[in-house]
Formats: C-alpha cells, sequence, structure tokens
C-alpha cells in the first residue's frame, strides 16, 4: 500500500483519471475531495466491506430448503 | 455451453443469457460471469450461478417480495456503465442469505443486483443514502417452505 502525506490543500493523482484532494483536517477526520468521473463509484470503505460480507455470507451452501415442499 | 453447478446436475446453457459483471461483485470481484436459473416452475427464487465456478452460487429474489413498494434512483454512473437506454430493460433482483429457516432468511436490499436485461450487463449497485436493509427479513414473503 501506497502511503503519502498530505497537508490540508495538497492533492494526490490515481492514474489518469482520479484526483483526490485534502479540503480539511480537524481532530480525527479529514475532509478528503474526489474529483473522478460519473462511471467511477466511490463508497465509504465501512459499507463496502458490509456488502462485501453479506456476499460471502449468502453463497449457496445448500438450496434444500428451497426444494423440499 | 455445458456448465457445471455444485447444487443442481450439469446443464446446457445459452452463452447469449450469460450475465455479464464487468467489476464482479463486492467479494467475488473476479467473477464476471452468471446465469440466471430456476429453481422449480413455480418457486419465487432463482439462482445465480457463476459459470466459471460451479460452488459459487447466490439465492435471488425480486425485492418486491419484502418490500411492496421498494425503489430507488439509479445513479448515472450505473445507467452508463450497464447502457441502459429505457427503465424498461432494467431488472431488480435482491441476494437472499438463506439460514435454517425461510422466516429467519434475509435479503439485501442495500445492494441489489441490477441488470440491463436487453445486454446482459450487470452490477450490484450499492446505495449509500437509502435506508433499506442488508439483511432485510423474508418473513414477508408469501411462498412458503
Amino acid at each position: 500500500m501506497l502511503v503519502l502525506s498530505r497537508k490540508v490543500g495538497e492533492t494526490i493523482w490515481i492514474g489518469d483519471d482520479v484526483e483526490l484532494v485534502i479540503t480539511e483536517v480537524k481532530g480525527d477526520y479529514v475532509k478528503v475531495g474526489i474529483r473522478a468521473p460519473r462511471i467511477i463509484d466511490i463508497i465509504r470503505g465501512e459499507l463496502r466491506n458490509d456488502i462485501s460480507d453479506a456476499n460471502k455470507e449468502a453463497v449457496v451452501k445448500s438450496i434444500d430448503l428451497l426444494k423440499d415442499k | 455451453m455445458k456448465i457445471q453447478t455444485a447444487y443442481m446436475d450439469d446443464i446446457e446453457i445459452n452463452e447469449a443469457d450469460i450475465i455479464r459483471f464487468e467489476h464482479g461483485i463486492p467479494g467475488f470481484e473476479e467473477e464476471r460471469q452468471f446465469i440466471l436459473l430456476p429453481i422449480s416452475s413455480d418457486s419465487i427464487y432463482q439462482v445465480l450461478q457463476s459459470v466459471i465456478t460451479k460452488e459459487l452460487a447466490f439465492i435471488v429474489a425480486s425485492p418486491f417480495i419484502a418490500i411492496k413498494d421498494y425503489s430507488f434512483e439509479l445513479e448515472e454512473a450505473t445507467v452508463e456503465t450497464l447502457q441502459i437506454n429505457d427503465e424498461r430493460e432494467v431488472a431488480v433482483l435482491g441476494i437472499v442469505t438463506l439460514k435454517e429457516t425461510l422466516a429467519s432468511s434475509t435479503i439485501n436490499l442495500k445492494a441489489p443486483i441490477v441488470i440491463n436485461t436487453t445486454n446482459k450487463q450487470a452490477k450490484q449497485v450499492i446505495l449509500e443514502n437509502s435506508q433499506f436493509s442488508i439483511h432485510q427479513p423474508l418473513s414477508n414473503s408469501k411462498e412458503e417452505v
């Protein structure tokens, strides 16, 4: 993982299409501005992890419950 | 083409029916090709089966079996990515987490599977701002075991 130190107002480019800007630092919080094409989804990590966990939990182990009538 | 499944017999499928997830789904980013298979002629549930990995399958169902007036805005990003031209092309499914009983099972309404039925492109869309639940109980569903 690449780790960069930035001050407020400084930016980071990811590829040719995504730019991050540190807009504010306040205590434990950092505000990050993101400029990216609309086609790229931007999402908080925790929410993505929750969906990923739910998908993994949902993988079918048996469909007997749906087949027995 | 013939595909293997872990929970049903090997089956013959039409490649034109393969649903393509350009970036997979969260947790399974490398899995890009799935097919929808029926469980039985009268079941409201279907199986979203990986074409590549026979053990990877999900039970899916229409979100409306849990919430009658389920709805959400399709973001421009999704419309562009899936090349949606008309809302009638869109099919929406929720991934079901099967528990011991149907009554305790849940459906993911926070991250529905959105399919463009015309070009078979699909995506699991995460509704960041919606109130819907990742684990919405199915207990309202009409189908009994």
